[in-house]
């Protein structure tokens, strides 16, 4: 797991020698075009069944039919119905856990991400922008929070409430703003010696206008690459706290918890830790790529402006 | 952009140096732990490793821990008490060599064994017993909970008399938490028990809280002096890790383990499985003092709507079996009851009769990660006629202080009667002073102090199965399962016999094994 401390230099460091220039080479070979379009259809697939697997799948998790305990996949089930991918210790199907679970993990990353982005790029463009002691004082926070692992910042928030959603994404965010931050200010910190800033303040265009319409806009593309990365990263934290069972209340169905349930059973019932564990690591990767795909872009499209 | 990609190979050289590293030194662990079984093999009567169930956090009997799995074993093997119980439940004498009370029971004479001395050569007499008793008292920790104002006074050197203010014959049963160490220990002496002097099998060679307790044969002691040159008790929290151990060698014995692992276990030819019967019972108690559960017939409902029959065939196929009455068959005092049958529409129409409110959620608190599974069945099938439980998994201290405080709704505890004697169950948790449950009935209370008050086994039997039978009938909790403890060993091992508290018993191993 990345803490956020490298997430800026992830960010930066992730433009590979072979996705350098996208633009130029996938022009040339369409096959390779295809090919770096398949993580961004595989986040789409999750997205998608996270938004509608709900409806077609459905999984109760407090309802236990112990007959069918521990099947494996392709099993029938008491009732008649196919366990395609097998049941848990409890008799629950574990499709329908990865499916419920993919809408809960995906929620909480895009809610994170979006909590962790309005805080960070508010806090990162206003420092970068103000300069002077707003910015010290700022930057130095910035820093502190730097200071602080953030799965244990995570784990001691999450472990001292009553477990809930809202809780967990708090939890995750505490410290996930801060990589927005860095990145936003750096960005507002050059942007705001550039000749049409100056124009602007020099007509006297208020501050926040300026900030709003001169600065912010050019900040979207490296925090766009850099809420990728993040989403990545919240996913998998969710997953650990689960896992830890310090996350979600025990009946929201969630991929860390499924795999926590499964890891006595990993010998004689592999499918209840590792299809969601599966499931977990193919949408990081994917995300992952995506991620550096879109920093490339970026670097590449602002080298060439 | 040259930079970062610089950047990057370095990181991965990095990355490489630290898995060669990782793989280093997991070949080193592999080397020495595989050299140090040949040589305990080598030996004959070798070092034994044992992985229990629950941590080691403190060596002190009479302390805040002292009731606690971990330090009950240690202070077995460590210290001796006055009596203790045969691997049947029948005490059978320690320190002691007989025992006795007076006509009324309230005063319990102790003969004490000759010739016994401590690991610092030192004889112990009554003196010892004494001051020993009055540490324990004025610690005033759980185990002195069951002497409420008993005092102990030495007749002569071989002799003490322990008097209580009212009647009570479960006092030798009580005893076998009592452990006695030398006079002259101050209440908050801690530094004594980072090298204790005792009486027990062991001393102790090497002791980290929480982690391992390393123990040698005690030469002094007055019976079989132990066989196996040292027995180290390891934490293993992770049950996958230490079945792994298990089967690799690293541990010789291990205990508290569920019914879905026993499989595996079964299958392997160089370790023996067996399950014994222990004193610990599911107990779900229905907090009676919440105006929802006040009505006994409320109560008795929900037992029946649950199908405890199907969860524990599933879940507890070997270590499980239906219980009979609200102690075990092993503990005095255990009367058979009717079973409560499963009946799903029964109970509906009970609880609809009784006018119980169904979009109140019930909050079900327990303490050990491994009942989830069986606490979310039960959930399952109250959930089926519409009755909303809410398992809540409490961290151990936080379930203590919130059970005491009735806290809940539903409490689940695997509870057991050390003792063997139902007076340090029933006796102690279900009178009105109690308040452990909020249930109170002056006929239970005066049965329970009668039981308590004789000294004729066949009367207390008796006693006790009409409070038992108060009890299941009132639903005061839910008693769905008696358990057993399943242990594996190395084959190899001689001499072992499992215990049925999951306090087993190292100096009777005659051959270390592995």
């Amino acid at each position: 797991m990345t803490a956020p401390p490298t997430g800026h230099e992830a960010a930066a460091a992730a433009v590979s020698p072979a996705v350098t220039g996208p633009g130029t080479s996938t022009a040339r070979r369409p096959g390779r075009r295809a090919a770096t379009l398949i993580p961004c259809a595989v986040v789409a697939l999750y997205v998608l069944v996270a938004l509608i697997g709900p409806l077609l799948v459905p999984y109760d998790p407090v309802h236990t039919p112990l007959e069918d305990r521990l099947l494996s996949p392709g099993s029938t089930t008491a009732d008649g119905s196919t366990a395609w991918l097998g049941t848990d210790g409890l008799g629950r199907d574990v499709l329908g856990q990865i499916v419920h679970g993919a809408r809960t993990s995906v929620l909480i990353g895009a809610a994170t991400v979006g909590l962790s982005c309005l805080v960070g790029v508010t806090l990162g463009a206003i420092a970068g922008y103000a300069r002077g002691w707003v910015d010290a004082v700022l930057a130095r926070v910035f820093d502190v929070l730097l200071a602080f692992p953030a799965i244990l910042l995570a784990i001691v928030i999450a472990g001292a409430f009553d477990r809930s959603l809202l809780l967990v994404v708090v939890a995750l965010s505490a410290t996930g703003w801060i990589a927005f931050a860095r990145v936003t200010r750096g960005v507002a910190l050059s942007l705001r010696e550039r000749p049409w800033v100056d124009a602007a303040r020099v007509m006297g265009v208020p501050g926040r206008e300026i900030l709003r319409r001169h600065v912010l806009p050019f900040t979207v593309g490296p925090v766009v690459a850099m809420a990728t990365l993040e989403f990545a990263l919240v996913v998998l934290a969710e997953a650990g706290l689960s896992f830890l069972g310090i996350g979600l209340p025990a009946d929201t169905p969630s991929w860390g918890q499924t795999i926590a349930s499964g890891k006595e059973y990993l010998e004689t019932a592999w499918w209840i830790s590792t299809l969601p564990g599966v499931a977990l690591s193919l949408l990081i990767i994917s995300v992952g790529i995506l991620g550096d795909q879109l920093t490339a872009r970026h670097r590449h499209g602002r080298r060439s402006a | 952009m040259n930079d970062s990609s610089e950047r990057r190979t370095g990181r991965f050289t990095g990355l490489a140096a630290a898995l060669a590293g990782v793989a280093v030194l997991a070949a080193c662990s592999t080397t020495t732990s595989g050299g140090d079984t040949e040589g305990a093999g080598g030996g004959g009567t070798g070092e034994l490793t044992a992985a229990g169930t629950y941590p080691i956090e403190s060596l002190d009997p009479h302390g805040a821990q002292g009731a606690s799995t971990g330090t009950q074993f240690a202070g077995q093997a460590l210290f001796s008490r006055l009596v203790k119980p045969a691997p049947d439940g029948t005490l059978t004498g320690d320190l002691a060599e007989s025992w006795e009370p007076n006509a009324d029971v309230t005063a319990w004479t102790f003969t004490l064994r000759d010739g016994v001395t401590f690991s610092d050569g030192s004889p112990l007499t009554a003196e010892d017993v004494v001051a020993s008793f009055d540490r324990m008292m004025e610690l005033n920790g759980p185990n002195a909970g069951n002497f409420p104002e008993a005092t102990m006074t030495a007749a002569s050197d071989t002799e003490v008399v322990l008097t209580t203010p009212a009647p009570d014959a479960s006092i030798p049963g009580k005893l076998v938490l009592f452990y006695v160490l030398p006079s002259g220990i101050a209440a908050d002496d801690t530094a004594f028990f980072n090298d204790p002097v005792g009486s027990g099998p062991f001393t102790v060679d090497g002791f980290t809280p929480g982690e391992t307790l390393e123990l040698a044969p005690n030469p002094d002691y007055f019976g079989d002096t132990p066989a196996t040159d040292r027995v180290v008790v390891r934490n293993i929290p992770e049950l996958s890790a230490r079945l792994t151990a298990l089967r690799t060698g690293e541990v010789d014995v291990v205990w508290g383990i569920p019914d879905d692992q026993l499989g595996v276990l079964e299958g392997d030819d160089g370790l023996t499985v067996e399950t014994v019967p222990s004193t610990a019972e599911f107990t779900m108690w229905f907090n009676s003092s919440v105006p929802a559960l006040e009505d006994a017939a409320v109560r008795r409902a929900l037992w029946q709507a649950v199908d405890f029959a199907t969860i524990i065939e599933q879940l507890y196929p070997e270590t499980g079996e239906p219980a009979t009455a609200p102690v075990t068959p092993v503990v005095l005092g255990h009367a058979p009851q009717e079973p409560v049958a499963f009946d799903p529409e029964a109970a509906r129409a009970a609880l609809e009769d009784a006018g119980f409110d169904f979009s109140q959620t019930l909050r079900l608190q327990f303490a050990n990660a491994e009942f989830r599974p069986f606490l979310q069945a039960v959930a399952s099938d109250l959930e089926e006629i519409g009755v909303r439980v809410e398992p809540l998994e409490k961290e151990q201290a936080v379930f203590t202080e919130d059970l005491l405080a009735l806290n809940w709704d539903i409490n689940f505890q695997q509870l057991a009667t050390p003792t063997f004697d139902a007076a340090s169950n029933l006796g102690r948790l279900y009178t009105c002073d109690a308040a452990r449950t909020g249930y109170c009935n002056p006929e239970l209370d005066d049965l329970l102090a009668r039981a308590g008050g004789s000294a004729d086994e066949a009367e207390r039997t008796d006693l006790y199965g009409q409070a038992s039978e108060i009890i299941w009938n009132d639903a005061v909790g839910m008693y769905p399962m008696t358990v057993s403890i399943a242990y594996a060993w190395n084959a190899d091992l001689e001499g072992f016999t499992p215990d049925p508290s999951g306090l087993p018993d190292f100096s009777t191993v005659t051959d270390g094994g592995s």
